[in-house]
């Protein structure tokens, strides 16, 4: 059975005892193809646009193929890598700042022509891996070198915070400082840090702008303005609300395909999902995303290794954390932010990032 | 691997599970979150998806359209295309306005101020017509171009058109908007917001049949607005056609007569009660009330001091005048306070006891000894005065009141009641006890007594049937099914002989060489009438000389007839406001309208 590279394994725990370094989980593969190709699907159904379709699938196999050369390569070489990896894009994000694209009303992107992409997408999928190799080169982890992430995670936080990209930026702060927090930052200063955090809420409400204080506060009474800011959220649960149990059926959800929920095929391809599929339609979504999720916590629970325990806990972490506040927003639990549900959402750079978040944790599972 | 390295590993594991809580708490409540729509209050979302997509729309019913009585087109409907906008649907309401403005070259400011004056109403948010009325070139511009325009579409609509204008204006009427109080009072107009409703006139009275039914239209519409296809069409029906008892070509004659004059008049046929013409002049143009274009010509419609609205002939309040003399006599020979053959001196005035002022006669010197057809045919004042006051008001009220007076005739709503005092009447409105000289005054249908043209019009065809009372109507066909004839409590006299012989009084009106309308006699006609004169205001010789050369003040001139006598036809009455003299100015009027409506018949 463990030869048969086609066969399961049916016992979703792995066996420690057994020598499985050759294994490669085909679960974590399945769940993923699964929910890229559902995604697909989903965006053909928002966006009625086969181009767009098209488009999504090209990103999908480039990061099927980067996602199983990473899987298959060996972490401590490329570690060396990961941890200078973290310079350049921190340039791409001072470039994005000084040299946005034209089409855009926001400061986000690169456009390199034939693709646009988001360096801080990048930069959310790097700074975790290099501050992991950081911190783990030595056998003792410094408390000066955990300070020095925290400064370059702050620092690249406040670059993506003034694109602005609120909901990218938070993430990028999650995931520099969990590697940090993992790798053992001294419980007391973390409760400080949470301390400070909510002292200084009044402070960052001030500096948010305005059309994100609109979001936070329609979330409290999006029937107050149903044309206005209220728009989106109204629609979406009007979407996810009357797909019922069961659902309208593909391409039969006219919330989605009469256009009355902007961003239906990227942020709010979640209502579509729910729209057209029903509660039985999420249940299921809900099980991938588990099994994905579980499969990857699985490895930094079992690996030896520090370095692997830090990426795979991090970048476990933020994937439940995007999929996690993407729905809450959907259905208005949250305020809109800038957040796609991973391997759904339309969005090369996001889909690609995930893809190779996985390859990574795929990799470092051969050491399990 | 040493027992500290696993420790501090399971320290990692325990912190990355802490970290990881969180998210997983928030993923619950998002579960429960979801359950909750889409399982609990499922319903209700489904019912707003559905709301979100599919559009209601009416279908407006083309309003019936109006014949006379010789199937002559009165009123069609003209169909215009308008630009209805939908605000729900429009993004940027400076970019859109300057998109319409530019394509159809209309003033941006107007469009613009039109828009904010909608747009800011309670009713924001419902699609309503912004330009009515395109033109062709303007539907061609639009219809390439509306697809790039979201919120704006094109519908077309019926617009009323009255053929003959001020013609047939007192009888059609007009229509207009649906107003919160005429929903208030029949709440069945709520679905009729969007079409005009009658005002007036036939329009008004017969609207439940002119309107139609609505027809209704489902459809499903995309966020912009945009028509994705037609899922149900109830189609609306036509109002009713209406066929009116008004002979067009004899009213447009008869009006003719009227130009530069106040006045009404009513011509009905007494067999039958149809009306054969309803004039009110002046008159006015239903159209610049049925399309509004133009608000300065109907501010000053509304504010012509002549009113041309008030409908004089089913609503003004006139005194009857010598007009009533006829059935003064009659009371009078009912309640056996006089025979025809007892002669009353007539002086030129009438003194009563204990009253200071003589009641004076139209004329100076007065009529001699004068019988009753005398009286008649010289309208001699006196004589009624003797009658009425032996009479008293407690019989000459309820034997008017047989034909019709102080009630309202049953053509229309809108008709005014008159005056018939009595002493409760006088008592409840003047506060004040009856006098004596009310009821003299009474005699020559002066005083407080008035009634409407048409009032009097069925008192002289209740002479013409010698008692038989209809009541007058101007429909004569609804769709295919023609009205009846309603009939009323007939009057009957104690000698029926009598109607024959104020018939004769009636006739030598005209024929006797002695009779206040001898100017219209003619041979091949016979008719019966009555003249009279109307006081504008009851005042001394003097006063009144001067008062003359205010034109406004002057007497109103009346005459009521009918003819031919030997099988009356028609019942013509006319009067002239501020015309002075019945015989000179109003008789000719009804002479003409009797010879035209007779020949026709033949």
């Amino acid at each position: 059975m463990k030869n048969n590279p086609l066969s399961f394994s049916v016992n979703l725990r792995i066996n420690k005892n057994q020598n499985q370094s050759s294994q490669f989980d085909y679960w974590i593969l399945l769940s993923v193809v699964l929910l890229c190709s559902f995604g697909l699907a989903m965006i053909y159904s928002s966006s009625n646009s086969l181009e767009m379709t098209i488009r999504q699938g090209i990103y999908f196999l480039a990061g099927l193929i980067g996602m199983l050369i990473l899987a298959f390569s060996n972490h401590r070489k490329m570690e060396v890598f990961y941890l200078h990896s973290f310079w350049p894009v921190l340039l791409l994000l001072f470039f994005v700042l000084l040299f946005p694209s034209e089409n855009s009303e926001t400061k986000r992107w690169i456009d390199l022509g034939l693709f646009t992409f988001q360096p801080s997408e990048l930069m959310r999928f790097i700074l975790p891996i290099s501050a992991a190799s950081f911190l783990t080169r030595n056998l003792e982890t410094k408390i000066k070198d955990m300070w020095l992430v925290i400064i370059l995670t702050f620092f690249c936080f406040y670059l993506v915070a003034i694109q602005p990209d609120l909901g990218t930026s938070l993430i990028i702060l999650l995931a520099g400082l969990l590697p940090v927090i993992i790798a053992g930052f001294p419980w007391i200063y973390i409760f400080l840090g949470g301390f400070i955090t909510i002292l200084f809420l009044p402070i960052i409400w001030i500096s948010l702008y305005e059309y994100q204080k609109q979001r936070i506060l329609t979330l409290f009474n999006p029937e107050a303005d149903i044309y206005g800011a209220g728009w989106n959220i109204v629609q979406s649960k009007i979407a996810v609300g009357s797909g019922g149990l069961f659902g309208k059926g593909f391409l039969n959800g006219s919330q989605s395909q009469l256009n009355f929920i902007p961003e239906s095929h990227s942020d709010f391809i979640f209502s579509v999902v729910a729209e057209e599929f029903g509660l039985l339609g999420v249940c299921i979504l809900f099980l991938i995303y588990g099994i994905l999720i579980y499969r990857l916590l699985l490895v930094s629970i079992y690996s030896p290794n520090k370095f692997a325990k830090i990426v795979s806990g991090t970048l476990s972490i933020i994937l439940l954390a995007y999929i996690s506040i993407n729905i809450s927003m959907v259905i208005g639990l949250l305020p809109v932010v800038g957040m796609p549900l991973p391997f759904l959402s339309q969005g090369g750079t996001a889909l690609i990032v995930n893809l190779l978040t996985i390859g990574i944790i795929l990799s470092l599972r051969k050491e399990v | 691997m040493s027992a500290f390295d696993n420790k501090r590993d399971s320290n990692l594991v325990s912190r990355i599970i802490i970290f990881l809580s969180p998210f997983l708490i928030l993923l619950f409540f998002a579960f429960i979150q979801i359950l909750n729509l889409s399982y609990f209050q499922a319903e209700d979302f489904k019912t707003q998806s559905e709301s979100n997509r599919l559009y209601q729309s009416k279908i407006a019913p083309q309003r019936g359209f109006i014949f006379d009585s010789n199937n002559i087109l009165l009123v069609e409907n003209n169909i215009q295309q308008d630009l209805e906008i939908n605000p729900n649907f429009i993004e940027n309401p400076t970019i859109f306005l300057r998109q319409i403005s530019d394509l159809l070259e209309i003033d941006f400011n107007q469009i613009e101020s039109d828009f904010y004056i909608r747009s800011t109403g309670k009713n924001a948010k419902e699609p309503y017509l912004l330009i009515k009325d395109l033109t062709e070139k303007q539907i061609a511009k639009l219809s390439v171009n509306l697809n790039k325009i979201k919120g704006a579409e094109i519908i077309s609509s019926f617009s009323r058109n009255v053929l003959h204008k001020e013609v047939m204006a007192p009888v059609i009427g007009y229509v207009g908007n649906v107003s919160k109080e005429e929903i208030f009072n029949n709440p069945e107009l709520k679905s009729y917001k969007s079409l005009k409703i009658g005002k007036t006139g036939v329009e008004k009275d017969f609207d439940k049949l002119l309107r139609g039914v609505m027809g209704y239209r489902i459809q499903e519409r995309d966020s912009f607005g945009k028509l994705v296809r037609n899922i149900s069409i109830e189609p609306p029906s036509k109002g009713k056609d209406l066929k009116l008892s008004i002979d067009f070509e004899l009213q447009k004659k008869l009006l003719n007569d009227f130009k530069g004059r106040k006045g009404a008049l009513v011509a009905i046929e007494p067999k039958t009660g149809l009306i054969r013409a309803l004039i009110s002049s002046p008159s006015y143009d239903p159209n610049l009330l049925n399309t509004i274009n133009d608000y300065e010509e109907v501010k000053n419609l509304f504010s012509d001091k002549d009113s041309p609205l008030f409908n004089r002939a089913i609503s003004g309040q006139y005194p009857p005048a010598s007009t009533l003399k006829p059935f003064v006599g009659m009371a009078a020979l009912e309640a056996k306070t006089i025979s025809w053959e007892k002669e009353i001196f007539d002086s030129g005035e009438y003194l009563v006891e204990g009253d200071q002022r003589p009641y004076k006669g139209w004329k100076e010197g007065g009529h001699g000894n004068v019988d009753m057809k005398k009286a008649i045919v010289e309208s001699s004042d006196v004589y009624f005065y003797s009658l009425a006051y032996d009479l008293t008001i407690n019989n000459l009220s309820p034997f008017l009141e047989k034909f019709g007076y102080g009630e309202k005739s049953g053509l229309t709503k809108n008709e005014s009641k008159g005056i018939l005092p009595s002493r409760k009447w006088k008592l409840g409105y003047k506060g004040e006890a009856w006098f004596k000289g009310d009821t003299i005054n009474m005699g020559i249908g002066q005083g407080y007594m008035t009634a409407t043209p048409l009032q009097i019009a069925v008192a002289y065809a209740a002479l013409a049937n010698k008692g038989e009372i209809v009541q007058p109507r101007i429909i004569e066909k609804i769709g295919n099914s023609e009205t009846v004839k309603i009939a009323k409590n007939n009057v009957f006299l104690s000698d029926d002989k009598n109607w024959k012989r104020i018939e004769e009084a009636l006739l030598a009106v005209v024929e006797a060489s002695n009779g206040t309308a001898n100017n219209i006699y003619d041979r091949n006609i016979r008719i019966a009438g009555k003249t009279g004169t109307a006081q504008v205001k009851s005042i001394g010789e003097t006063e009144y000389k001067l008062l003359r050369e205010d034109k406004s003040l002057r007497d109103h001139a009346l005459f009521v007839g009918y003819g031919p006598v030997e099988n009356p036809k028609l019942v013509v009455v006319a009067i002239i406001e501020n015309g002075e003299s019945g015989s000179a100015v109003a008789a000719p009027i009804v002479r003409k309208a009797i010879n035209l409506y007779s020949k026709n018949e033949k």
